[in-house]
Protein backbone atom coordinates (compact mmCIF):
# COMPACT_ATOMS: atom_id res chain seq x y z
CA UNK A 1 0.00 0.00 0.00
CA UNK A 2 2.91 1.93 -0.26
CA UNK A 3 1.66 3.75 -3.31
CA UNK A 4 -1.32 5.33 -2.04
CA UNK A 5 -0.53 8.16 -0.71
CA UNK A 6 2.02 9.67 -4.33
CA UNK A 7 -1.74 8.44 -6.16
CA UNK A 8 -3.66 10.76 -3.75
CA UNK A 9 -1.44 13.91 -4.53
CA UNK A 10 -1.90 13.21 -8.30
CA UNK A 11 -5.14 13.21 -8.29
CA UNK A 12 -5.90 15.90 -6.18
CA UNK A 13 -3.15 17.57 -8.33
CA UNK A 14 -5.52 16.80 -11.08
CA UNK A 15 -8.38 18.00 -9.62
CA UNK A 16 -6.90 21.57 -8.63
CA UNK A 17 -5.41 22.02 -11.74
CA UNK A 18 -8.96 21.49 -13.39
CA UNK A 19 -10.90 23.72 -10.71
CA UNK A 20 -8.62 26.69 -10.94
CA UNK A 21 -9.85 29.97 -13.35
CA UNK A 22 -6.27 30.36 -14.84
CA UNK A 23 -6.06 29.48 -17.79
CA UNK A 24 -2.90 28.94 -19.67
CA UNK A 25 -1.80 31.71 -22.65
CA UNK A 26 -1.72 30.05 -25.68
CA UNK A 27 2.29 31.41 -26.37
CA UNK A 28 3.18 29.33 -23.48
CA UNK A 29 1.82 26.16 -24.28
CA UNK A 30 4.89 24.72 -25.99
CA UNK A 31 7.06 25.36 -23.10
CA UNK A 32 4.55 24.06 -20.87
CA UNK A 33 4.13 21.03 -22.75
CA UNK A 34 8.58 20.91 -22.28
CA UNK A 35 8.15 21.17 -18.51
CA UNK A 36 5.50 18.75 -18.22
CA UNK A 37 7.98 16.46 -20.06
CA UNK A 38 10.74 17.17 -17.74
CA UNK A 39 8.62 16.58 -14.97
CA UNK A 40 7.44 13.19 -16.23
CA UNK A 41 10.97 12.30 -16.21
CA UNK A 42 11.91 13.24 -12.78
CA UNK A 43 9.17 11.75 -11.31
CA UNK A 44 9.53 8.14 -13.53
CA UNK A 45 13.64 9.06 -12.23
CA UNK A 46 12.16 9.25 -8.59
CA UNK A 47 10.33 6.25 -9.10
CA UNK A 48 13.32 4.18 -10.27
CA UNK A 49 15.60 5.30 -7.76
CA UNK A 50 13.14 4.21 -5.13
CA UNK A 51 13.03 0.63 -6.27
CA UNK A 52 17.01 0.82 -6.14
CA UNK A 53 16.65 1.92 -3.10
CA UNK A 54 19.18 5.18 -3.24
CA UNK A 55 16.02 7.58 -3.21
CA UNK A 56 16.72 11.23 -2.28
CA UNK A 57 14.34 13.43 -1.87
CA UNK A 58 16.07 17.09 -2.34
CA UNK A 59 17.77 15.91 -5.12
CA UNK A 60 14.45 14.51 -6.60
CA UNK A 61 12.80 17.86 -5.53
CA UNK A 62 15.16 19.76 -6.78
CA UNK A 63 15.50 18.10 -10.08
CA UNK A 64 11.98 17.93 -10.49
CA UNK A 65 11.60 21.90 -10.33
CA UNK A 66 14.57 22.84 -11.89
CA UNK A 67 14.53 20.11 -15.13
CA UNK A 68 11.04 22.02 -15.66
CA UNK A 69 12.58 25.15 -15.58
CA UNK A 70 15.22 24.89 -17.41
CA UNK A 71 13.63 22.91 -20.21
CA UNK A 72 10.93 25.47 -20.31
CA UNK A 73 13.46 28.27 -20.83
CA UNK A 74 15.66 26.39 -23.28
CA UNK A 75 13.22 25.83 -25.46
CA UNK A 76 11.82 29.70 -25.11
CA UNK A 77 15.79 30.58 -25.60
CA UNK A 78 15.84 28.37 -28.63
CA UNK A 79 12.76 30.20 -30.14
CA UNK A 80 14.05 33.40 -29.62
CA UNK A 81 17.64 32.37 -31.11
CA UNK A 82 16.01 30.24 -34.02
CA UNK A 83 17.01 27.33 -33.28
CA UNK A 84 14.91 24.27 -32.56
CA UNK A 85 16.17 23.55 -28.55
CA UNK A 86 12.77 22.49 -28.15
CA UNK A 87 13.07 18.96 -30.43
CA UNK A 88 16.62 18.89 -28.12
CA UNK A 89 14.47 18.76 -25.21
CA UNK A 90 12.34 16.44 -26.71
CA UNK A 91 14.68 14.35 -27.35
CA UNK A 92 16.36 13.65 -24.51
CA UNK A 93 14.16 14.19 -21.87
CA UNK A 94 12.14 11.40 -24.03
CA UNK A 95 15.03 8.86 -24.03
CA UNK A 96 15.36 9.26 -20.38
CA UNK A 97 11.77 8.91 -19.64
CA UNK A 98 12.01 5.28 -21.89
CA UNK A 99 15.07 4.48 -19.99
CA UNK A 100 13.91 5.30 -16.68
CA UNK A 101 10.57 2.94 -17.89
CA UNK A 102 12.90 0.55 -18.74
CA UNK A 103 14.63 0.00 -15.79
CA UNK A 104 11.39 -0.10 -13.24
CA UNK A 105 9.99 -2.68 -15.20
CA UNK A 106 13.29 -4.70 -14.81
CA UNK A 107 13.47 -4.24 -11.31
CA UNK A 108 9.39 -4.71 -11.14
CA UNK A 109 9.81 -8.15 -12.85
CA UNK A 110 13.09 -9.15 -10.68
CA UNK A 111 11.59 -8.38 -7.82
CA UNK A 112 8.54 -10.26 -8.62
CA UNK A 113 10.64 -13.49 -9.94
CA UNK A 114 12.62 -13.57 -6.46
CA UNK A 115 9.77 -13.40 -4.69
CA UNK A 116 7.83 -15.91 -6.69
CA UNK A 117 11.42 -18.06 -6.30
CA UNK A 118 11.34 -17.79 -2.07
CA UNK A 119 7.70 -18.72 -2.38
CA UNK A 120 8.59 -21.70 -4.01
CA UNK A 121 11.31 -22.44 -2.14
CA UNK A 122 9.51 -22.03 0.93
CA UNK A 123 6.87 -24.38 -0.20
CA UNK A 124 9.83 -26.89 -1.57
CA UNK A 125 11.14 -26.25 2.34
CA UNK B 1 11.07 4.42 8.62
CA UNK B 2 12.61 4.55 5.18
CA UNK B 3 9.32 4.82 3.65
CA UNK B 4 8.48 7.80 5.13
CA UNK B 5 11.15 9.89 3.08
CA UNK B 6 10.44 9.89 0.03
CA UNK B 7 6.88 9.39 0.47
CA UNK B 8 6.48 13.00 1.48
CA UNK B 9 8.90 14.39 -1.64
CA UNK B 10 6.92 12.23 -3.87
CA UNK B 11 3.63 13.14 -3.07
CA UNK B 12 4.74 16.84 -3.37
CA UNK B 13 6.25 16.34 -7.14
CA UNK B 14 3.19 14.30 -8.58
CA UNK B 15 0.81 16.61 -6.99
CA UNK B 16 3.04 19.30 -9.34
CA UNK B 17 2.89 17.06 -11.69
CA UNK B 18 -0.85 17.03 -11.93
CA UNK B 19 -1.35 20.38 -11.95
CA UNK B 20 0.69 21.00 -14.83
CA UNK B 21 -0.84 18.16 -16.80
CA UNK B 22 -4.21 19.51 -16.43
CA UNK B 23 -3.39 22.94 -17.32
CA UNK B 24 -1.66 21.36 -19.97
CA UNK B 25 -4.46 19.44 -21.08
CA UNK B 26 -7.26 22.00 -20.95
CA UNK B 27 -4.86 24.62 -22.82
CA UNK B 28 -4.54 21.92 -25.83
CA UNK B 29 -7.96 20.94 -25.93
CA UNK B 30 -8.70 24.97 -25.99
CA UNK B 31 -6.14 24.87 -29.24
CA UNK B 32 -7.93 21.55 -30.58
CA UNK B 33 -10.74 23.10 -30.26
CA UNK B 34 -9.59 26.33 -32.46
CA UNK B 35 -11.22 27.11 -36.26
CA UNK B 36 -7.05 26.97 -37.56
CA UNK B 37 -7.78 22.72 -36.53
CA UNK B 38 -10.94 21.83 -37.85
CA UNK B 39 -11.32 18.95 -40.08
CA UNK B 40 -12.02 20.89 -43.90
CA UNK B 41 -16.20 19.03 -43.56
CA UNK B 42 -16.65 20.78 -40.79
CA UNK B 43 -15.18 23.75 -41.65
CA UNK B 44 -17.71 23.69 -44.41
CA UNK B 45 -20.98 22.65 -42.61
CA UNK B 46 -19.75 25.46 -40.52
CA UNK B 47 -19.35 27.97 -43.02
CA UNK B 48 -22.84 26.39 -44.79
CA UNK B 49 -24.47 26.49 -41.72
CA UNK B 50 -23.62 30.46 -40.72
CA UNK B 51 -24.61 31.55 -44.16
CA UNK B 52 -27.81 30.20 -44.26
CA UNK B 53 -28.43 31.56 -41.07
CA UNK B 54 -27.59 34.98 -41.96
CA UNK B 55 -29.48 34.95 -44.62
CA UNK B 56 -32.25 33.76 -42.85
CA UNK B 57 -31.51 37.12 -40.43
CA UNK B 58 -31.29 39.47 -43.56
CA UNK B 59 -34.78 38.68 -44.05
CA UNK B 60 -35.50 38.87 -40.83
CA UNK B 61 -34.32 42.30 -41.24
CA UNK B 62 -36.12 42.94 -44.07
CA UNK B 63 -39.37 41.64 -42.61
CA UNK B 64 -38.64 44.02 -39.39
CA UNK B 65 -37.96 46.92 -41.40
CA UNK B 66 -41.49 47.20 -43.17
CA UNK B 67 -43.09 46.81 -39.83
CA UNK B 68 -41.29 49.52 -38.62
CA UNK B 69 -42.30 51.29 -41.62
CA UNK B 70 -45.81 50.88 -41.56
CA UNK B 71 -45.46 51.42 -37.86
CA UNK B 72 -44.12 54.44 -38.24
CA UNK B 73 -46.85 55.38 -40.76
CA UNK B 74 -49.25 54.15 -38.42
CA UNK B 75 -48.30 56.37 -35.78
CA UNK B 76 -48.13 59.01 -38.05
CA UNK B 77 -51.54 58.91 -39.25
CA UNK B 78 -52.51 58.60 -35.42
CA UNK B 79 -50.43 61.66 -34.34
CA UNK B 80 -52.12 63.87 -37.05
CA UNK B 81 -55.52 62.48 -36.11
CA UNK B 82 -54.71 63.24 -32.33
CA UNK B 83 -53.17 66.85 -33.81
CA UNK B 84 -57.04 67.76 -35.66
CA UNK B 85 -58.72 66.11 -32.38
CA UNK B 86 -56.44 68.52 -29.80
CA UNK B 87 -57.50 71.20 -32.31
CA UNK B 88 -61.30 70.56 -32.61
CA UNK B 89 -60.95 70.54 -28.88
CA UNK B 90 -59.26 73.87 -28.14
CA UNK B 91 -61.56 75.69 -30.65
CA UNK B 92 -64.33 74.25 -29.38
CA UNK B 93 -63.06 75.23 -25.31
CA UNK B 94 -62.45 78.74 -26.74
CA UNK B 95 -65.93 78.59 -28.35
CA UNK B 96 -67.80 77.23 -25.53
CA UNK B 97 -66.02 79.61 -22.98
CA UNK B 98 -64.19 76.93 -21.17
CA UNK B 99 -60.64 78.53 -21.62
CA UNK B 100 -60.29 81.91 -21.16
CA UNK B 101 -58.98 83.82 -24.38
CA UNK B 102 -57.38 87.09 -25.27
CA UNK B 103 -56.98 89.80 -27.99
CA UNK B 104 -57.82 93.38 -28.90
CA UNK B 105 -61.44 94.53 -28.36
CA UNK B 106 -63.30 97.25 -26.95
CA UNK B 107 -63.99 97.96 -22.91
CA UNK B 108 -67.68 99.36 -22.30
CA UNK B 109 -67.84 101.00 -18.49
CA UNK B 110 -70.74 101.99 -16.92
CA UNK B 111 -71.23 103.82 -13.71
CA UNK B 112 -73.83 103.76 -10.73
CA UNK B 113 -75.23 106.89 -11.76
CA UNK B 114 -76.06 105.80 -15.19
CA UNK B 115 -79.59 105.10 -15.20
CA UNK B 116 -79.00 101.62 -17.01
CA UNK B 117 -81.38 98.65 -16.65
CA UNK B 118 -80.74 94.62 -17.17
CA UNK B 119 -82.30 95.50 -20.32
CA UNK B 120 -79.71 97.26 -21.82
CA UNK B 121 -76.99 95.37 -20.58
CA UNK B 122 -78.81 92.91 -22.91
CA UNK B 123 -79.25 94.94 -26.16
CA UNK B 124 -75.42 95.87 -25.32
CA UNK B 125 -74.58 92.45 -25.61
CA UNK B 126 -76.76 91.84 -28.55
CA UNK B 127 -75.21 94.30 -30.18
CA UNK B 128 -71.91 93.58 -29.64
CA UNK B 129 -72.44 89.69 -30.86
CA UNK B 130 -74.17 91.30 -33.94
CA UNK B 131 -70.92 93.47 -34.44
CA UNK B 132 -68.99 90.71 -34.54
CA UNK B 133 -67.74 90.06 -31.04
CA UNK B 134 -65.82 86.67 -30.46
CA UNK B 135 -66.32 87.00 -26.39
CA UNK B 136 -67.62 88.67 -24.58
CA UNK B 137 -67.24 88.93 -20.30
CA UNK B 138 -69.43 91.17 -17.87
CA UNK B 139 -67.61 92.04 -14.71
CA UNK B 140 -65.30 89.02 -15.70
CA UNK B 141 -68.17 86.83 -16.05
CA UNK B 142 -68.08 85.13 -19.43
CA UNK B 143 -71.12 85.62 -21.91
CA UNK B 144 -71.96 82.39 -23.75
CA UNK B 145 -74.94 80.66 -25.03
CA UNK B 146 -76.24 79.31 -21.32
CA UNK B 147 -75.35 83.22 -19.77
CA UNK B 148 -77.97 84.65 -18.25
CA UNK B 149 -78.38 88.25 -17.74
CA UNK B 150 -81.41 89.22 -15.39
CA UNK B 151 -82.52 91.09 -12.27
CA UNK B 152 -82.69 90.12 -8.97
CA UNK B 153 -84.39 91.71 -5.51
CA UNK B 154 -82.65 91.17 -2.11
CA UNK B 155 -85.26 91.04 0.08
CA UNK B 156 -83.63 90.59 3.23
CA UNK B 157 -81.58 93.66 3.07
CA UNK B 158 -82.08 97.13 4.86
CA UNK B 159 -81.91 99.59 2.03
CA UNK B 160 -84.66 101.07 0.39
CA UNK B 161 -83.09 100.53 -3.21
CA UNK B 162 -82.24 96.96 -3.19
CA UNK B 163 -82.87 95.85 -6.65
CA UNK B 164 -79.87 94.78 -8.67
CA UNK B 165 -78.27 93.19 -11.96
CA UNK B 166 -77.39 89.71 -12.48
CA UNK B 167 -75.09 88.25 -14.85
CA UNK B 168 -74.73 84.33 -14.96
CA UNK B 169 -76.43 84.52 -11.13
CA UNK B 170 -73.97 86.59 -10.02
CA UNK B 171 -74.81 90.62 -8.26
CA UNK B 172 -73.09 93.06 -10.59
CA UNK B 173 -70.88 95.32 -8.63
CA UNK B 174 -70.64 99.01 -9.98
CA UNK B 175 -68.67 100.10 -12.16
CA UNK B 176 -70.34 97.35 -14.77
CA UNK B 177 -67.23 96.76 -17.28
CA UNK B 178 -68.24 94.86 -20.64
CA UNK B 179 -65.33 93.70 -22.28
CA UNK B 180 -65.75 92.66 -26.13
CA UNK B 181 -63.22 91.10 -28.05
CA UNK B 182 -63.46 91.46 -31.56
CA UNK B 183 -62.64 94.25 -34.29
CA UNK B 184 -62.98 97.11 -31.81
CA UNK B 185 -64.00 99.60 -34.78
CA UNK B 186 -66.80 97.43 -35.80
CA UNK B 187 -67.97 96.95 -32.47
CA UNK B 188 -67.59 100.49 -31.67
CA UNK B 189 -69.59 100.95 -34.75
CA UNK B 190 -72.15 99.08 -33.78
CA UNK B 191 -72.83 100.56 -31.03
CA UNK B 192 -72.47 103.84 -31.81
CA UNK B 193 -74.26 104.06 -34.99
CA UNK B 194 -77.25 106.80 -35.37
CA UNK B 195 -80.47 105.37 -33.69
CA UNK B 196 -78.64 102.60 -32.55
CA UNK B 197 -78.18 101.41 -28.43
CA UNK B 198 -75.77 104.46 -27.20
CA UNK B 199 -78.71 106.71 -28.69
CA UNK B 200 -81.49 104.51 -27.03
CA UNK B 201 -79.51 105.30 -23.76
CA UNK B 202 -78.69 108.75 -24.35
CA UNK B 203 -82.14 109.57 -24.10
CA UNK B 204 -81.87 108.25 -20.70
CA UNK B 205 -78.89 110.34 -20.08
CA UNK B 206 -76.67 107.49 -19.68
CA UNK B 207 -73.47 107.60 -21.11
CA UNK B 208 -71.29 104.53 -20.96
CA UNK B 209 -67.59 105.23 -21.68
CA UNK B 210 -66.30 103.05 -24.76
CA UNK B 211 -62.59 102.54 -24.79
CA UNK B 212 -60.98 100.38 -27.72
CA UNK B 213 -58.19 98.60 -26.13
CA UNK B 214 -55.00 96.61 -28.06
CA UNK B 215 -55.09 93.69 -25.70
CA UNK B 216 -57.78 92.70 -23.37
CA UNK B 217 -58.35 89.23 -21.64
CA UNK B 218 -61.65 87.72 -21.26
CA UNK B 219 -61.46 84.36 -18.58
CA UNK B 220 -62.95 81.29 -18.81
CA UNK B 221 -66.73 80.51 -17.84
CA UNK B 222 -66.60 79.47 -13.81
CA UNK B 223 -69.09 76.89 -13.64
CA UNK B 224 -69.04 74.88 -16.25
CA UNK B 225 -71.93 73.20 -18.48
CA UNK B 226 -72.84 69.57 -17.45
CA UNK B 227 -75.21 67.83 -19.54
CA UNK B 228 -77.53 65.09 -18.10
CA UNK B 229 -80.38 64.37 -20.77
CA UNK B 230 -78.62 65.52 -24.11
CA UNK B 231 -78.69 63.34 -26.77
CA UNK B 232 -76.74 63.34 -30.11
CA UNK B 233 -79.50 62.73 -32.48
CA UNK B 234 -79.01 60.05 -35.16
CA UNK B 235 -81.19 59.67 -37.63
CA UNK B 236 -82.05 56.25 -39.32
CA UNK B 237 -80.83 55.80 -42.44
CA UNK B 238 -83.44 55.28 -45.39
CA UNK B 239 -86.73 55.24 -43.36
CA UNK B 240 -86.75 59.24 -43.13
CA UNK B 241 -89.22 59.25 -46.05
CA UNK B 242 -91.50 56.45 -44.99
CA UNK B 243 -91.74 57.64 -41.52
CA UNK B 244 -92.41 61.35 -42.77
CA UNK B 245 -95.38 59.85 -45.45
CA UNK B 246 -96.63 57.97 -42.23
CA UNK B 247 -96.72 61.10 -40.28
CA UNK B 248 -98.64 62.59 -43.25
CA UNK B 249 -101.11 60.12 -43.67
CA UNK B 250 -101.77 60.20 -39.69
CA UNK B 251 -102.11 63.97 -40.00
CA UNK B 252 -104.58 63.34 -43.03
CA UNK B 253 -106.95 60.82 -40.46
CA UNK B 254 -106.85 62.72 -37.71
CA UNK B 255 -107.95 65.61 -40.00
CA UNK B 256 -110.24 63.84 -43.02
CA UNK B 257 -113.69 62.32 -41.05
Amino acid sequence: MWFILPIIGLILGVYLGSNITFQLPAIYIKYMSIAVLASLDSVFGGIKSILKNNFDGTILLSGFFTNALLAALLAYLGDRLGVDLYYAAIFAFGVRIFQNLATIRHHVITNIRQKNALARGEKNE
Amino acid sequence: MSKVRWHIPITIVLLCLGIMLSLQFQAQTRIASGLTLQRTETLIAMVRGLSDKRQKLALEIIDLGAQLKSQVESNRDEKTLLDSIDLEMKKLLIVNGNAPVNGPGLTITIEEHMPIIYTDLLNITNELWNAGAEAIAINGHRITGHSTISVAEDVFSEANFNIFMTVNHEKLEYPIVINALGNANNLEKGLTLPGGIMDNLALFNAYPEIVQVEELEIPAIQKPVTYYFMNEYKPVEGNIAEEKKEEAANLLKSILP
